[in-house]
């Protein structure tokens, strides 16, 4: 068993009750998930110091570093790992700490939110929709934007009618109780 | 076989020239399949950054629909590939995570059992259809056309799919020499194209399309290949930006392997929805008819055997 060789935590950190959250218990700091990061230059804290500032304990200090936000969930780090500490998981747990806590600014808390307010109403991912919630709190973020929102509005590429999802009280209750469930507000 | 074909939001949305030319390709090749009844988002990369369990619940109501259809679920997205099968196994593997996702599915009325079959779109191209099959429906070989083979990071895919290798995959350049292309040494051919950060942190994503656009110039390629709407959006979208971070211009048509398959059978170019590629693909058009008549001409010159 891979967990003996290891020193079992006494207060396990919870960084969140994903139930392969704490796999980082396991990394032995080899970095070849930060090798296998590309964008691990533009981090305040690697992969591999990710890892290891939760396995000390610092959860705050990964947290607020933003490190989680610049994860593309690519994936390489979780099937590269010698250990098998799911490596994106525990990234995007970092992700949803930052983000919960609000250290990230507020167009970037937005574009998230956005995309899954979006996801709630419909069902299913609207362009318009989207742009319009993650856009209209700041127009700044349009006017770098205009040139190719037009060009893929010329292109046919953004529909402007709703997507059409029968069900889409379903969706809404699968967000109610999911909320429900992992304790969120 | 049944499939039931879940094209997801991209596709059927700002990517719809990748699902044009999916469903045109898969009519030349005969693949029948019905829509799945009433699917819905798979999260994207986007849920995992609000909600761990919806990350997994969202995916897998479409995988029950699945079962409920008795059908081999059947995507031509990469990023909706990845979280289906992502779902899959940590259910499979975890029965807490089970059973918070049953419970958050209850409340739309499906439960999912574990039996789903996931195939993606090229998986039912190279394994069900076969290459000889596609290699006898090839009217206008790509001869003489150089193409960068991007597989992205589908890492995933190709580790739990177990259809190809997970470092060094292939089935792309198995498929581009079937339609008679020339795959050029690519070797950041599964580096990440650095997904929805193109939007939410322009710097670092421009950085990495420019890493991908430049590979491909520097090998002599003519035109990028890829199976992915994320990769093909952002390799095609974001080529000034990432111009301006690299200190050069590009301009490299990048078009979803789909359509450059379509090309092959001979189809029109609107049909594959090329006209709405961002990066015009016309220079590749005068390539391909260029090739077919300098072999032509050989074909003349080496004379009847």
């Amino acid at each position: 068993m891979v967990g003996q060789v290891l020193t079992p935590r006494k207060e396990p950190v919870k960084i969140l009750k994903d139930p392969l959250g704490n796999s980082f218990e396991f990394c032995y700091q080899c970095g070849l998930c930060t090798a296998s990061c590309r964008t691990a230059y533009a981090m305040k804290y690697t992969p591999r110091q990710i890892m290891n500032l939760l396995q000390l304990g610092r959860v705050d200090e990964a947290a607020a570093s933003g490190s989680g936000l610049l994860c593309t969930a690519c994936y390489s780090c979780t099937f590269r790992c010698p250990r098998g500490v799911a490596v994106t998981d525990v990234m995007s747990a970092v992700q949803r700490l930052n983000l919960a806590r609000k250290h990230a600014d507020g167009d970037v808390r937005r574009f998230y939110r956005s995309f899954m307010r979006t996801v709630e109403r419909h069902g299913r991912f609207h362009e318009v929709e989207f742009l319009a919630r993650y856009f209209i709190p700041n127009p700044l973020l349009l006017t770098a934007e205009v040139g190719l929102g037009l060009k893929l509005l010329s292109k046919g590429k953004i529909s402007l009618s709703p997507p059409t999802m029968k069900n889409r009280k379903a969706m809404a209750a699968m967000f109610r109780k999911a909320a429900e469930i992992e304790g969120r507000p | 076989m049944r499939y039931a074909y879940y094209p997801g939001c991209s596709l059927s949305g700002s990517s719809r020239e990748c699902e044009e030319a999916i469903q045109a390709v898969m009519g030349v090749l005969g693949v029948k399949w019905t829509e799945l009844e009433d699917w819905n988002c798979c999260g994207a990369a986007s849920a995992t950054g609000v909600s761990y369990l919806l990350s997994l619940a969202l995916p897998a109501r479409n995988l029950a629909l699945a079962e409920q259809a008795d059908s081999d679920l059947v995507t031509g997205c990469t990023r909706c590939y990845l979280n289906l099968i992502r779902a899959m196994h940590y259910i499979q593997h975890n029965a807490n995570i089970r059973d918070n996702v049953n419970a958050v599915l209850a409340e739309a009325g499906v439960q999912y059992a574990g039996t789903a079959r996931l195939r993606h779109v090229l998986d039912v191209i190279i394994n069900d259809v076969g290459l000889d099959v596609v290699a006898e429906r090839v009217t206008q070989p790509l001869n003489g056309l150089r193409v960068a083979a991007y597989y992205g990071c589908c890492q995933g895919m190709w580790t739990y799919a177990q259809f190809d290798s997970v470092e060094d995959p292939t089935c792309f350049d198995r498929l581009l020499a079937a339609l008679g292309a020339e795959v050029v040494y690519y070797p950041l051919k599964t580096s990440c194209c650095g997904g929805s950060l193109s939007m939410s942190k322009r710097s670092v994503g421009a950085n990495l399309i420019g890493d991908l656009l430049a590979a491909a110039v520097a090998a002599g390629a003519d035109c990028i290949i890829t199976a992915c709407p994320l990769c093909m959006f952002n390799l095609n979208s974001f080529q000034n930006e990432a111009g301006k971070i690299k200190g050069t211009r590009f301009h490299i048509p990048v078009l979803f392997l789909a359509q450059l398959m379509g090309l092959a059978f001979g189809l029109p170019p609107k049909k594959l929805g090329l006209h709405r590629n961002v990066v015009p693909p016309d220079p590749l058009y005068r390539k391909i008819a260029a090739g077919a008549a300098a072999s032509s001409v050989e074909a003349v010159a080496s004379g009847p055997k």
